[in-house]
């Protein structure tokens, strides 16, 4: 019994990976229901669809590493917007966040046939992490003077009309570190709708803001992703990676369950 | 010279703080003003910081080949990838350093596949060795930890598409236990954090703690 509880971890390494492995090469298509946090995100989405001239602010902040996590939800909502004609500003408050998210506008934006500097444009990082958004608070123009491209921002289409973070409809936050809850909710202006997309481990340290009201709607990792590329009836990347996921936490539940049974019998062996 | 290194500071902590404190709930446009400009000037700090870092990361690894210290070889490599990827941000695809960056060219290809690459690769591998960790630690040793492991299968399962096919009360009762009781406990930490900082701000402002001017703690 203590050579089960003792056990070489590369044989679970071995689980992990072939759990992993196979339901990427051969998925198995789980029905996927999108959680209330997710629907609400969505609706909010579709009621700025609603108005006249939408604008949404999306803000990436996050790096390289939650890539996997992260990309598929911009691509998502990107989908979205672009598919409802909701005009889309990008910045960036990490400086990974920009070789990241820019491509994925061009791309998405290609598709669904938009213009930059009409339909969508896309700022580009600048340093100073909560100092940004207090500076797009009070002047838009000042935080951002330039887009990636070197256009002033007076002279796009899409910005020129916008001020400060008031005169966009909604606010939607791509983070994967402290962006939500210390950046954008004590500074960001509370009278624009907000919501944010994160990695799963910290989800849970968001859910006070949902109830509060201060996040109009969360995206919690992979799930989050898949369940939003299921309201908008557009699989891809990340129902892919549901099956694995699955499959995964059905390992690692195994191996704690066995790992306890393991413990008892000791236990009582004692 | 103590003026210097001791008042001035403080000084200068307890007049920024008390007025970036106040400026926060006083909606006039001349507070405003303030608090761009003071936002404008932390952007501007924020922005040397980088160039600290890059010289402390540089000076660190420089100094780790020089003397040879054991794993000095992952120093040249760190070293080395600065300037690889320096030189392509520099040459900007035949454009030159003072142009906007280009979305094309050596420096956005090294970042797509290597660096993004790289990053995703070692985040993944956090989960060989959570699985190892979870087999080895998650104990029912005693009734709190028996909930805790309950409360932490019921999620696993029930936030995963597979949980809904299982049985269709998994997810209501993740969703249950991420709206009630995580809810709760995150809450009550948010507020004890919050409270921390504030009594830790009022110190920095008040110049009880002194701690980060180097040299010495409270007084």
């Amino acid at each position: 019994m203590e050579r089960l509880i003792n056990i070489d971890r590369r044989i679970i390494f071995v689980f992990i990976f072939f759990g992993t492995l196979v339901p990427l090469l051969y998925p198995t298509p789980f029905p996927i229901e999108p959680s209330k946090e997710v629907r609400s995100t969505y609706e909010e989405f579709e009621r700025v669809a609603k108005l006249n001239d939408p604008a949404v602010l999306l803000s990436y902040s996050y790096g390289a590493s939650t890539e996997p996590e992260i990309q598929p939800m911009v691509v998502a909502i990107l989908r979205h917007c672009f598919a409802n004609d909701i005009k889309v500003v990008g910045i960036c408050l990490w400086p990974e966040a920009s070789g990241l998210a820019q491509p994925a506008m061009e791309a998405i934006a290609a598709e669904y046939g938009k213009t930059y500097g009409e339909d969508y444009a896309f700022m580009g990082y600048k340093p100073g992490l909560q100092a940004v958004i207090i500076n797009m608070g009070q002047n838009f123009h000042d935080a951002f003077p330039k887009d990636t491209r070197g256009t002033p921002v007076g002279e796009i289409a899409l910005t020129s009309n916008i001020n400060s973070l008031t005169d966009f409809d909604f606010i939607f936050d791509f983070a994967s570190g402290d962006s939500i809850e210390y950046w954008w909710i004590p500074y960001g202006k509370r009278e624009v709708p907000f919501a944010g997309g994160c990695t799963a481990v910290m989800a849970p340290d968001l859910y006070p803001f949902l109830q509060s009201g201060q996040l109009k709607g969360l995206l919690g990792g992979l799930v989050g992703a898949a369940e939003y590329e299921a309201l908008i009836d557009h699989p891809e990347s990340a129902t892919a990676g549901m099956s694995a996921q699955s499959i995964t936490h059905l390992i690692i539940i195994a191996f704690i369950l066995f790992g306890n049974l393991a413990y008892f019998a000791t236990r009582r062996g004692a | 010279m103590f003026f210097v290194t001791r008042t001035l500071p403080t000084l200068l902590a307890f007049g920024f703080g008390s007025v970036a404190v106040a400026i926060y709930y006083i909606p006039h446009a001349s507070a405003q003003t303030i608090e761009s400009e003071l936002s404008l000037w932390l952007r501007i700090v924020y922005a040397f910081a980088y160039v600290l870092g890059l010289y402390s990361l540089l000076n660190l690894h420089a100094d780790r080949i020089k003397r040879r210290i054991p794993g000095w070889g992952y120093s040249l490599v760190a070293a080395i990838s600065f300037g690889v990827m320096f030189l392509f941000v520099a040459y900007n695809d035949g454009n030159g350093p003072f142009a906007p960056q280009s979305e094309t060219g050596g420096y956005q290809w090294i970042f797509t596949y290597v660096h993004v690459a790289c990053s995703s690769t070692i985040f993944s591998v956090l989960a060989f060795f959570i699985a190892s960790a979870a087999y080895r630690t998650f104990r029912a040793r005693s009734v709190d930890a028996a909930i805790l492991l309950l409360a932490a299968i019921i999620l696993m399962i029930g936030r995963v598409p597979i949980g809904r096919a299982i049985a269709e009360f998994l997810p209501v009762l993740s969703s249950w236990l991420m709206d009630v009781p995580n809810l709760a406990a995150k809450r009550g930490i948010l507020l004890g954090v919050s409270l921390g900082a504030i009594a830790t701000s009022l110190r920095i402002i008040f110049g009880i703690e002194r701690s980060y001017l180097g040299g010495g703690g409270d007084e």
